[in-house]
């Protein structure tokens, strides 16, 4: 009920001011996670998936996979049966199928602070997050910049105020004016204070990792421990990459076993960078990643047996001509194809994708390439979507236009995923009968009660004549999209929360803070 | 190897110069090797072979591989050809008293393990005849420090991809200036989180944004310090 519907005069009320005020609303509108009502699109056959599972088991057993600098991970694979020499890991053929198939949940629920705002990874949903990562920002009246933060804030409430996007991400940008030994702990503070949607960990060191659990623990409280298992909920979902070619590295690691042990999820990925960092053609990137993930996959179960995970696939490609990372090229998407095939038979969630773009600027290449991306991303049937919004220049700069204009996109594939409506109401026969031949639908009662969620309205795209767009300025999408993330900044307002939980969380990060000296190695 | 039975040999010196930058645009080791050997066996002083054959071969690759002509691969392998020849001109020029090219180390820094980017930095500084001691990833200060003890380069490198581990730079240039030696060395840092102005701010003496002004701008640095070396020496 808005306060409009009840005016205190006794009139009916309605009228403008409660449609405007109904239709104005940029408030965080709750929409879903999608679940995909599409085929999932496939791009290999049963012999070529399987051409590329022995293949991948051979890189496993012959070629083997390192583990560096954690002794702990070592003893673990060797107890598992594998054959360790030094910090290399030749896993038996099978064993990271066998392990993964036995042990890791197909689907998991990561949950908000809002359960409304809960997410299902795996199966047939798809999540979408904002980009991760990116050291600089970028808009149009400032440019470049590092990213500060009040820059990660920003991202944080605008992803909030999205309906698009159902995941708040982990480091939407790189907050370079706070201590590196110290940044996490308002980062991770940002999520849970300006959001209730479900957000990422900490990554970069085992008690970073820890402070998250820490923080998650004190934001839920009394449901941290889910009664029916004992163990805690699932809160943080975190992003643990391979160092590729076939190596997951002790920084890595370290996380990845915190997480786990508290019943965390960890997403694994190894990102590679084709032709740096895996051979030049689809099948061999596609391999060495199906290798790396499996044995990264397993060996969080082996750490913490029935761990949530996702295995992941982040593929792009380089230009052989002068060794940058390009993206939103078709080999890539081709990647994600089969790999999102060979997740589904590990039945374990999967994650790829985002509006991934080389480009400086939100321009024609940005959207380009991103569309490349994320369509595929979408019909291949991946489950978490991180990098939905806000991607430029290979990951180096996080763009408030074109976040904008990224969750306007995302907006319209949720749509898409969302497949073709038979019920009655969607035949609408009884809107055919009523109108009949040579009149129009407008009117009738079957668009009178579904016009307004018909189709997927663009927030920022511009449909209308060449003299209006003419007399309203000219602007293109970007200039448009300008306005709109200002507009979704002003009109944001922080989900309520409750202030002993504040202040215990306020209270713990002034303790770690004051625990050590600022540092920025 | 060339596609004929070319006897390097029979060629006249020009000719064979000219082969010499043929063979390195191809990345042919073996063949640069030998003509290397067959210009000093005719009396050619190492410092010409250097700068007439090696180093104008790898100015036509440098200059084909900025315009997009030639690929990553086929640097790398011009870059091995180049080095295989400096390996057998590399004495005869110290004792010679030649202006030196340069010696220098790098190394991704401590915490950071990208390491794509310092590989073709160093690749490409091969190429144009420095001599690169490549310290690997996750490089602590101590690294840099053994390494410069063993090897008394004149330039540093150091590359870092993160923010977390761009702050460690300076931790490697302070304790430099701490000991004294600062002033000894060229330091150059790069990776793409970096800009110019955090590298004047930590100290460095350029930032690079790419392998190929990391190679102009430790030519420009080598000859700036060896100029200024001598000028000294003048004084
Ligand atoms: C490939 C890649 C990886 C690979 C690295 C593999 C490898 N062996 O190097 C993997 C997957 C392992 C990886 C891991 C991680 N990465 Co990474 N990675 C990248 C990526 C996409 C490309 C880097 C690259 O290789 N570029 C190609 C080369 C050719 O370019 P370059 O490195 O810039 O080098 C050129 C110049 O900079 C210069 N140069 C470089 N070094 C030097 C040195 C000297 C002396 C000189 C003169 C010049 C010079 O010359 C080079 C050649 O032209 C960047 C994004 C980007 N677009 O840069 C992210 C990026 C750097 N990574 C990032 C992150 C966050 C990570 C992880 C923390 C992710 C995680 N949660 O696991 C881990 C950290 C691991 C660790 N401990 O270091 C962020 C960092 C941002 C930040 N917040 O600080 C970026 C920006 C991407 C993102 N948005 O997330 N990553």
């Amino acid at each position: 009920m808005s306060d409009a519907e009840t005016l205190q005069s006794g009139r009916r009320g309605h009228g403008r001011a409660a449609k405007r005020a109904a239709r104005m609303a940029h408030a965080a509108a709750t929409v879903p996670f999608i679940t995909r009502q599409i085929p999932i699109y496939e791009v290999l056959n049963e012999e070529g998936l399987s051409l590329i599972e022995q293949n991948a088991e051979t890189v496993l057993e012959e070629v083997g996979i390192d583990f560096k600098g954690d002794p702990e991970a070592l003893a673990i694979w060797r107890e598992a049966g594998a054959d360790v020499r030094e910090e290399r890991v030749h896993i038996p053929r099978g064993l990271c199928r066998r392990i993964i198939r036995e042990h890791a949940p197909a689907t998991y629920t990561q949950h908000a602070r809002n359960p409304a705002r809960s997410v299902v990874m795996g199966g047939k949903h798809t999540v979408f997050a904002p980009a991760y990562g990116p050291p600089f920002v970028h808009d149009l009246d400032r440019g470049r910049r590092y990213g500060t933060i009040e820059d990660f804030r920003n991202f944080v409430k605008l992803t909030y105020a999205t309906p698009w996007l159902h995941h708040s991400g982990g480091t939407v940008c790189e907050p370079v004016d706070l201590p590196v030994n110290k940044r996490h702990l308002d980062m991770v503070y940002a999520h849970m204070r300006y959001s209730d949607k479900p957000f990422m960990g900490s990554v970069t060191a085992p008690e970073r990792a820890a402070d998250t659990v820490a923080m998650a623990e004190i934001l839920f409280g009394a449901d941290w421990i889910d009664p029916a298992t004992g163990k805690p909920r699932t809160v943080v979902t975190s992003l643990i990459n391979a160092n590729s070619p076939l190596t997951w590295d002790a920084t890595m690691l370290g996380a990845l076993k915190v997480y786990a042990r508290a019943n965390q999820a960890n997403l694994l990925t190894p990102f590679i960078l084709a032709g740096a960092m895996a051979p030049v053609t689809v099948a061999g990137s596609t391999t060495l990643t199906l290798a790396e993930a499996m044995a990264g996959v397993a060996f969080t179960q082996l750490v913490a047996p029935s761990a949530p995970v996702i295995l992941g696939s982040f593929a792009s490609s380089m230009s052989m001509k002068s060794g940058a990372p390009t993206f939103g090229t078709p080999e890539p998407a081709m990647v994600m194809y089969a790999m999102a095939a060979l997740a589904r038979r590990l039945n374990v969630p999967f994650r790829a994708g985002g509006a991934f773009t080389a480009s400086k600027i939100p321009d024609a290449q940005a959207a380009y390439e991103s569309a490349l991306t994320m369509l595929p991303a979408c019909l291949a049937g991946t489950n978490f979507i991180l990098h939905t919004a806000g991607w430029l220049e290979g990951g180096l700069a996080m763009g408030y236009e074109k976040f904008v204009m990224d969750a306007d996109q995302a907006g319209m594939l949720q749509t898409m995923l969302n497949g073709i409506d038979l019920s009655e109401n969607g035949q609408a026969m009884d809107a055919i009968r009523e109108v009949g031949p040579g009149k129009h639908f407008l009117g009738c009662g079957h668009t009178q009660a579904n016009f307004e969620s018909a189709f997927h309205g663009s927030a920022i795209a511009d449909n209308n004549s060449f003299e209006q767009w003419d007399a309203e300025g000219r602007l293109d999408q970007a200039q448009r999209a300008n306005a709109q993330w200002k507009r979704m900044l002003q009109d944001y307002e922080p989900p309520p929360i409750d202030p002993a939980t504040d202040d215990a969380l306020l209270d713990f990060m002034a303790r770690r803070k004051a625990a050590t000296p600022d540092s920025n190695v | 190897m060339a596609d004929d039975d070319l006897d390097l040999n029979s060629l006249n010196d020009d000719d064979l110069v000219s082969q010499m930058h043929d063979d390195l645009y191809d990345g042919l080791k073996e063949e640069i090797e030998q003509a290397v050997n067959i210009l000093l066996a005719r009396g050619w002083t190492p410092y010409d072979v250097l700068t007439q054959a090696l180093v104008e071969g790898m100015r036509i690759v440098g200059e084909d591989f900025r315009d997009g002509i030639l690929f990553v691969p086929e640097v790398l392998l011009s870059a091995n050809a180049m080095k295989a020849g400096m390996a057998i001109l590399r004495p005869l020029l110290a004792e010679t008293g030649a202006p030196k090219v340069g010696k220098m180390i790098i190394g991704t820094v401590k915490g950071d393990i990208h390491d794509i980017g310092k590989n073709l930095v160093a690749m490409m500084m091969e190429g144009a005849g420095f001599e690169v001691i490549n310290l690997g990833i996750n490089n602590a200060v101590d690294n840099f420090l053994k390494a410069i003890d063993e090897h008394q380069p004149d330039i540093i490198g150091m590359s870092a991809l993160l923010t977390t581990t761009m702050p460690y730079m300076k931790v490697v240039i302070d304790t430099l200036k701490e000991k004294g030696i600062r002033s000894d060395f060229i330091v150059l840092v790069g990776g793409a989180p970096l800009n110019e102005a955090f590298a004047n701010a930590i100290g460095a003496d350029a930032y690079c944004r790419d392998a190929a002004v990391a190679v102009e701008t430790a030519k420009r640095l080598m000859a700036d310090r060896q100029g200024s070396v001598q000028a000294r020496a003048q004084a």
